[in-house]
């Protein structure tokens, strides 16, 4: 028994749809920019505790930079100020 | 001499003159090590994030001081025996605040250099695909 050509038509047909390739993307996103760029902060301080708040979502985890949009150095240091304000409990580690 | 940044939790069983007098303590052990103490900041009792000890507060005390890497070691050895503290930590501030001045400095440079860039256009501009403005005004 031969069912194949059922299975691999099927297959083939739904990745190879041309007319996906033509929709447009519609809705424009936002540029995000680095807030310590933006804003000139080059030293991230870890006992500013309010501006630090602002990269840590309500599970407490550090909030990832393709979401915040901080560039690759000042997470690092973001990332150094946060975890250091967490060990004298001004930060949680985890909440929930 | 080296710039650290110290940072000291006591229990909130103390009164809050106890903990003056027990930072005080600490403040005169830095003193007497010959370290020069650039910031001195109670922050008072506060919340902790987390409970530490079944303590849910505790006073803050933040002291800035630019002493020898010794007498840190000495006074973090003290900060851990105490029974008071309940946690402390000190860290160096002048290598990195060293570091950032210079990215500050270096960002200054590359501003004068460039033309400043006009500020920006509105959100909904509808030609935003290439943006030939240039500052060039002197």
């Amino acid at each position: 028994m031969t069912a194949m050509p059922s299975r691999g038509g099927r297959g083939a047909s739904g990745s190879r749809d041309g007319k996906t390739s033509t929709r447009k993307k519609f809705f424009v996103r936002r540029r995000k920019v680095c807030k310590f760029c933006a804003e000139k902060l080059e030293y991230v301080d870890w006992k500013d505790v309010k501006l630090l708040q602002s990269f840590i979502p309500e599970r407490g985890k550090i909030l990832p930079r393709r979401i915040s949009g901080t560039c690759a150095l000042h997470q690092r240091k973001l990332q150094t100020a946060i975890k250091r304000a967490r060990a004298i409990a001004l930060l949680p580690y985890a909440t929930d | 001499m080296r710039l650290y940044d110290i940072v000291v939790l006591l229990t909130p069983d103390l009164s809050e003159e106890e903990a003056s007098k027990v930072t005080a303590d600490y403040r005169k052990l830095l003193t007497d090590g010959s370290a020069e103490i650039v910031r001195d900041e109670p922050w008072g009792r506060r919340r902790l994030a987390f409970p530490i000890l079944r303590k849910r507060e505790a006073y803050y005390h933040l002291f800035q001081v630019r002493a020898l890497p010794a007498l840190v070691t000495e006074v973090e050895r003290r900060l851990k025996l105490s029974d008071q503290v309940l946690r402390h930590l000190a860290v160096r501030a002048d290598e990195e605040l060293k570091r950032s001045a210079k990215m500050a400095e270096r960002l200054r440079i590359k501003a004068i250099k460039r033309p400043p860039r006009p500020p920006a256009a509105p959100p909904a501009s509808p030609e935003t695909a290439d943006t030939p403005h240039e500052g060039g005004a002197s």
